[in-house]
């Protein structure tokens, strides 16, 4: 689709380890677009890629293989100074709100800090921008002159949204942006995303390991596991009839504070940790803990098939009575 | 709480911690007990206290610059007065701890299986050899495959997962009659944190041994624990089963925290949420310390609250609970099933 502000083409990206000796797969293979306007979540555990993928988008990293289209046009491929100009319109807010903030800069400063490097506004005007963008993430004047450490986290979060903003992006990839934030606090930041992009016509990439979080936001769900999309579909779908067994594991590992008594089904309990990135397994790369896996599985990379319309998945049995038991 | 004896009795637990020249008060007058083999759960967010009283317990927190007044009576002793000597006999021994970070709370420079022989060979007086068969079972135990390996690795050669299975062979191996549990899934993922309750509870069941979970995770406390002790800026401000706590809280601020829950909101909708912050521990005010945030204050709500039991077994700290008909944990189609 040419008009997705973003499109990721089977993008792959690797590093080396550390003795140089073997390739870390860190996102191998993954294709999708964002619409503008939509919420597109991404859940996955520690070492899946997702957080990898979200820096890919933004151009925080090259990849190694496959192209990221903002708007159909490669950012990579642009001259330096455009390059820079299209970076203002896909920002990234990441997961610690104090390793964001210089802790020797007031609040005012660091919001006001990318209108000072873009340096084209005079600055009465830069000051009036981060002023307002203070006031729209719901932090009052006085706390301009103030340093990180006077904040509480849920706040210096605020301000980190705030600093986004200045730069007016059209899309902002949110890397487990609540992930360290008090429960009460984290629903007020949630209600924060949801205001600005009504405001803005914003267009979120929203990275988390929480389903909770990630169910309540997002217009898609893709659910990632070692480099690869296991499943993806919109949030309904996915979470009443989750087609890979990865998913259906995920749903039932969530702790839900409800009385036992009305706890409903069996707690599927995964066997093992996700394997090394450098070697995955052959075939389907979640065989190895999955309870369904059957001689196919090894054999075979399982593929992509819309199974519902809009529903994604990269099982054999997707869709069949094997794959969809829950 | 049922007239039999308890476990742990903790009456009117303080600790205050000298901060320059002044002396902050982190928590006051915390009161609670469990009983043996009970799984019993702290909720609150950063800063209530909930981790110092777990530390407070065990004489962990620093001598220097801190001081702990209340008592915790565990078998006919009072933990708070014991001297370090006495608790040492205690920790790791009768009550152990584990903790969030497992990476933190093992040492970088032994080897997992010299840690879990410290514990045996402190408590126990054996041998080396004994030490070694004995840390090998615990590893075991906990579901750690090829025990013998994890033995002789260091902390950084294993997973997160796997560490904190370590760390639990190490609190339990000399089967504990309390195991104090502060966020143990908490750095961990939702796979993994399943197969670690899973293992806690399997534990606990198997050897009697009570738990006290602390966590910030409502979840995690409604799946592994019986009772629940939500704690505000300090204080407990609730204490009771957890299913009652779930469906019907009695208190505002544990009634808000679970109305934050994202699941309790349709999509894309306001999730309710709790303004304004936790006061400043040097300014603590005299009355209700969830007033300024609550949606149900009143003028009295200034004076002082005490912990009062409204049913059987369900304490709360809030004048108005009889009036006030507080949402829980349920969604509105739950709550008519």
């Amino acid at each position: 689709m040419t008009d997705a502000i973003v499109s990721v083409e089977d993008l792959r990206i690797q590093f080396p380890t550390q003795n140089g000796r073997e390739t870390v797969k860190a996102v191998d293979g993954v294709s999708f677009s964002v619409q503008p306007g939509e919420t597109f979540g991404i859940i996955g555990e520690s070492g899946s890629g997702k957080s990898t993928l979200g820096r890919a988008v933004v151009c925080l990293q090259k990849p190694t293989e496959g192209r990221v289209l903002h708007h159909g046009t490669d950012p990579n491929s642009l001259p330096g100074a455009d390059l820079r100009r299209r970076r203002r319109e896909y920002q990234i807010i990441f997961q610690d709100p104090n390793a964001a903030l210089n802790p020797r800069m007031t609040i005012l400063r660091s919001v006001r800090e990318p209108l000072d490097i873009i340096g084209t506004a005079p600055r009465v005007e830069r000051e009036r921008i981060a002023l307002g963008m203070l006031d729209l993430v719901g932090l009052p004047a006085e706390f301009a002159a103030r340093y990180p450490h006077e904040l509480s986290g849920g706040q210096k979060q605020r301000v980190n949204i705030a600093r986004v903003l200045t730069v007016r992006p059209k899309l902002i990839v949110c890397d487990e942006v609540v992930a360290a934030l008090d429960v009460s606090i984290r629903a007020g930041i949630l209600n924060l995303f949801a205001d600005l992009q009504r405001e803005f016509g914003l267009t979120y990439l929203f990275i988390t390991h929480d389903l909770a979080v990630v169910s309540h936001v997002s217009s898609r769900i893709a659910v990632m596991y070692l480099g690869c999309f296991m499943e993806l579909g919109p949030p309904e779908a996915l979470l009443r009839r989750p087609l890979h067994p990865y998913t259906q594991a995920l749903l039932s590992a969530e702790p839900i504070p409800l009385p036992s008594s009305m706890r409903t089904g069996q707690r599927i309990i995964l066997t093992g940790e996700i394997p090394s990135p450098t070697n995955p397994p052959s075939g389907c790369r979640f065989r190895t803990r999955c309870r369904s896996a059957q001689d196919v599985c090894a054999a075979e990379i399982p593929t992509w098939r819309e199974i519902e319309p809009g529903h994604f998945a990269a099982c054999h049995f997707a869709g069949s009575a094997t794959g969809t038991r829950s | 709480m049922n007239a039999a004896d308890p476990l742990l009795t903790v009456r009117g637990l303080s600790v205050f911690f000298r901060a320059g020249l002044d002396v902050v008060q982190a928590t006051s007058g915390v009161s609670f007990a469990i009983q043996p083999g009970e799984r019993l759960g702290i909720v609150g967010e950063s800063g209530c206290g909930k981790t110092v009283t777990g530390l407070a317990l065990l004489g962990l927190l620093p001598r220097a610059s801190s001081r702990v007044t209340g008592s915790a009576m565990f078998e006919g002793q009072d933990l708070i007065s014991l001297s370090p000597g006495q608790l040492r006999r205690v920790r790791g021994r009768k009550i152990s701890m584990i903790f969030q970070e497992p990476m933190s709370a093992l040492d970088p420079v032994f080897t997992i299986g010299s840690q879990i022989g410290e514990t045996i060979r402190t408590h126990f007086g054996v041998d080396r050899g004994a030490a070694r068969r004995r840390a090998i079972d615990a590893l075991a135990s906990v579901g750690i495959p090829s025990p013998e390996r994890v033995h002789d690795s260091y902390p950084h050669q294993l997973s997160g997962g796997m560490r904190q299975r370590a760390m639990i062979a190490i609190a339990l191996v000399c089967e504990p009659r309390l195991l104090i549990a502060d966020e143990p899934t908490t750095a961990l993922d939702v796979t993994i944190q399943a197969q670690i309750i899973d293992l806690l509870m399997d534990l606990s069941a198997r050897t009697g041994t009570a738990l006290l979970f602390i966590s910030h995770d409502l979840g995690v406390i409604a799946e592994t624990c019986t009772r629940m002790i939500t704690m505000y800026a300090g204080e407990v401000v609730e204490d009771a089963p957890v299913d009652a706590a779930l469906v019907r809280p009695r208190h505002p601020y544990t009634s808000g925290l679970l109305r934050s829950l994202p699941r309790l909101s349709p999509r894309g909708a306001a999730l309710p949420s709790i303004a304004g912050r936790v006061p400043s521990l040097r300014d603590m005010p005299a009355g209700c310390r969830f007033a300024a945030r609550c949606h149900h204050a009143l003028p009295d709500c200034d004076k002082a609250q005490t912990l009062s039991e409204v049913e059987a077994g369900h304490f709360v700290r809030c004048w108005r609970h009889d009036v006030l008909e507080l949402p829980g944990a349920l969604t509105d189609l739950e709550r008519v099933a």
